[in-house]
């Protein structure tokens, strides 16, 4: 097991031990720490698509934006009478649509993700808010709540779809020829391209899959507060990138695991649900999530100067032992 | 060659300005009041502290960072000198120091986890972003500043000239001081060249590190005057001020013509890109756009700003490839 994901286990169990000793509800039973995975799943969900694309050192902005969106438009199609699975599928579509948008622009015009996903938060933010209009849509049926409150044998089906979809992830990012080609593209695109990978359509696809799983979100979302607020999912942006990036992804792609971003999704959702069952008020959480952000980052930066520290010395003292003459007219200057 | 006034078209401030001057011209051909004193004064003075946000943001772009956190420390800032000005009755020059002060204190975070610890800028930015918006919360401790003396609120409300708020004279300074930083001193010519390439600038003996942790400070510090602004125009701070300012602030930036990819920009564009913004919002809701429609705007502006500007495309290739070099 990745010396990462090992810390990862060891923070979430000491998290669980503690709130389970000082909070008395939170694990009830047992149950109790289940009932609150639905309220962060939608979160893990975001984080996961969020968690490709920033693997192949590309970055989305909008996706945050994208689930409020998802959620409305479920919405509306729920309050005008429409059946909860056509609503479903419309939320979804909607949001894929935006991925796709997205995935286009930064991989045929070449546009810093950074800049289009930061252009289209802002446009898909007006279209939310003006489908929502005046007075956001509330109050859905029963079948379509189900799925952001309802459980199976007291399993969540919230965090039934999560794992469905991180398990999917897991395997589609780590064992499968495009998954590898993703960090691949993060790791060297011009090693990359030359190895014959479809960069434009891998691009594409991975910021599509995106915007769909931000619809999942949206979708959870509307279902779990039962109603649809034009910033539902906005606020999620800041939680599933440090989800990602404390789940051991490099900001600027090509390295990371998605089991891992699925622990560090579990490690900061019950963080703040704990916290919050403890009295402290949402946004002292996520002071209290960004500390805990940098803190880990810096151990992190710092372990890793170490090793590779390390290693440069020891690579030195072999080469002590046996010169290496390189060719004349090469630099010796490699930079390392 | 192309004649003189298609060069000067090349710059991107001035380019910003001729949009800027089209926009009014046609928004007053369609509605009078448009260009009237009450209204051009409200322009100019909505658009300062975007124009105080984007001119840090400007010093960290053009070094090849991204600052996320100056909304935060605008809105602590504002909090911060906010009760002081509600409670104590502190007067105008000690409350724009104490908001220096408070922003320089929270850019030296951000200097520090960039600067010393290196890490990526926008990690540890955005990490000091919640923590900077949970402080907000805590100093603010549920309850809000209201109570601004008309003394200092004039400042935001009275003209000199007619259309030139009191606000926007001193606001002026700050961006002269800043262009000349930018383009006459040592620091800031270094500041372009690790924005350019910082491998290049170290081999020159620039101390990168220093000068990307300074750049954050003065980020932070502009940032602290803006909240002084914001106190100015808006009589009012709470929790929440400054949230949404970051990416407008980003945006007004990128539209000012400083790159992401570092080592482009100036000072008059950050303040060309947020009147501009401010301008072009004015004029959507004269022409009746709902206000919701107006982030849209400023990401359409922002998309119609990197389209036109071919080293945003180039943008992808270049950072990957410094990243093959071992620059961070």
């Amino acid at each position: 097991m990745p010396a990462w994901g090992t810390c990862l286990v060891i923070a979430i169990v000491a998290e669980l031990v503690y709130f389970t000793l000082t909070t008395r509800q939170f694990a009830g039973h047992g149950t109790g720490m289940l009932d609150l995975t639905e309220q962060f799943a939608p979160t893990g969900v975001l984080a996961l698509g969020l968690a490709m694309v920033i693997l192949t050192g590309n970055i989305d902005l909008s996706c945050g934006a994208n689930a409020s969106l998802a959620a409305v438009i479920a919405g509306t199609v729920l309050s005008k009478g429409g059946d909860p699975v056509l609503a479903i599928v419309a939320a979804i579509a909607v949001s894929t649509l935006f991925g796709l948008f997205n995935g286009f622009i930064v991989a045929f015009i070449g546009i810093d993700s950074l800049l289009v996903t930061l252009a289209t938060q802002f446009i898909v933010t007006s279209i939310a808010t003006s489908v929502a209009g005046a007075s956001p849509p509330f109050g859905f049926p029963s079948a379509f709540q189900l799925i952001g409150q309802g459980s199976v044998n007291d399993v969540p089906i919230a965090l039934l779809i999560f794992l469905v979809i991180a398990l999917l992830v897991i395997v589609g990012v780590g064992y499968t020829s495009l998954g590898r080609s993703l960090t691949l593209i993060g790791y060297n695109p011009r090693a990359a391209l030359y190895s014959g990978i479809a960069i434009r359509g891998s691009l594409t696809a991975v910021f599509t899959l995106c915007g769909a799983m931000s619809g999942v979100a949206g979708v959870l979302l509307a279902a779990y507060y039962n109603s649809a607020q034009p910033d539902i999912g906005t606020d999620l942006l800041l939680p599933a990138i440090t989800a990602v990036i404390l789940g051991g992804v490099d900001i600027f792609g090509g390295r990371g695991l998605m089991g891992e971003v699925v622990l560090a999704v579990f490690l900061l959702g019950f963080l703040s649900q704990g916290m919050l069952i403890e009295g402290d008020s949402s946004l002292s959480i996520t002071m209290i999530t960004g500390l805990v952000l940098i803190g880990a980052l810096v151990i992190k930066v710092v372990f890793e100067r170490n090793f590779r520290e390390r290693m440069t010395a020891r690579m030195q003292s072999l080469q002590t032992l046996r010169p290496f003459r390189p060719p004349q007219g090469i630099s010796e200057d490699a930079d390392g | 060659m192309p004649p003189r006034w298609a060069l000067l078209l090349r710059r991107r401030e001035i380019l910003v300005t001729a949009v800027i001057v089209i926009v009014v011209a046609g928004s007053t051909a369609a509605h009078p009041y448009f260009w009237s004193s009450g209204n051009l004064a409200f322009i100019f003075a909505d658009s300062v502290v975007i124009t105080f946000l984007a001119l840090g943001e400007s010093f960290v772009m053009i070094g090849r960072g991204i600052d996320l956190s100056v909304g935060a420390i605008m809105g602590l800032s504002a909090i911060v000198v906010g009760f002081r000005i509600q409670n104590d009755g502190m007067s105008l020059l000690p409350a724009v120091l104490l908001g220096a002060a408070v922003g320089i204190v929270l850019g030296l975070g951000n200097g520090l986890l960039v600067g010393v610890v290196r890490l990526p800028p926008i990690i540890a930015t955005l990490g000091t972003l919640s923590v900077y918006s949970g402080l907000e919360f805590v100093v603010t401790n549920g309850n809000q500043v209201d109570t601004i003396p008309s003394s200092i609120t004039n400042l935001g409300s009275h003209t000199v000239l007619p259309g030139v708020p009191v606000i926007l004279l001193l606001t002026v300074p700050f961006v002269l001081v800043s262009a000349w930083v930018l383009r006459y001193t040592t620091f800031g010519r270094s500041i372009y060249a690790v924005g350019d390439d910082a491998e290049a600038a170290y081999r020159a003996g620039i101390g990168v590190q220093r000068v990307l942790f300074l750049t954050y400070v003065i980020s932070g510090l502009f940032a602290g005057l803006g909240g002084v602004a914001f106190l100015i125009y808006t009589s009012g701070a709470s929790s929440t001020t400054g949230i949404n300012d970051n990416l407008t602030a980003i945006a007004a930036a990128i539209i000012g013509g400083t790159a992401l990819t570092g080592g482009v920009g100036g000072a008059f564009g950050a303040l060309a890109g947020s009147v501009f913004l401010t301008v072009t919002l004015t004029a959507m809701s004269f022409a009746h756009v709902s206000d919701v429609w107006q982030p849209a705007g400023v990401g359409v502006l922002v998309l119609l700003a990197v389209v036109y500007d071919s080293r945003a495309r180039a943008g992808g290739r270049r950072r990957s490839a410094s990243r093959q070099r071992g620059v961070r």
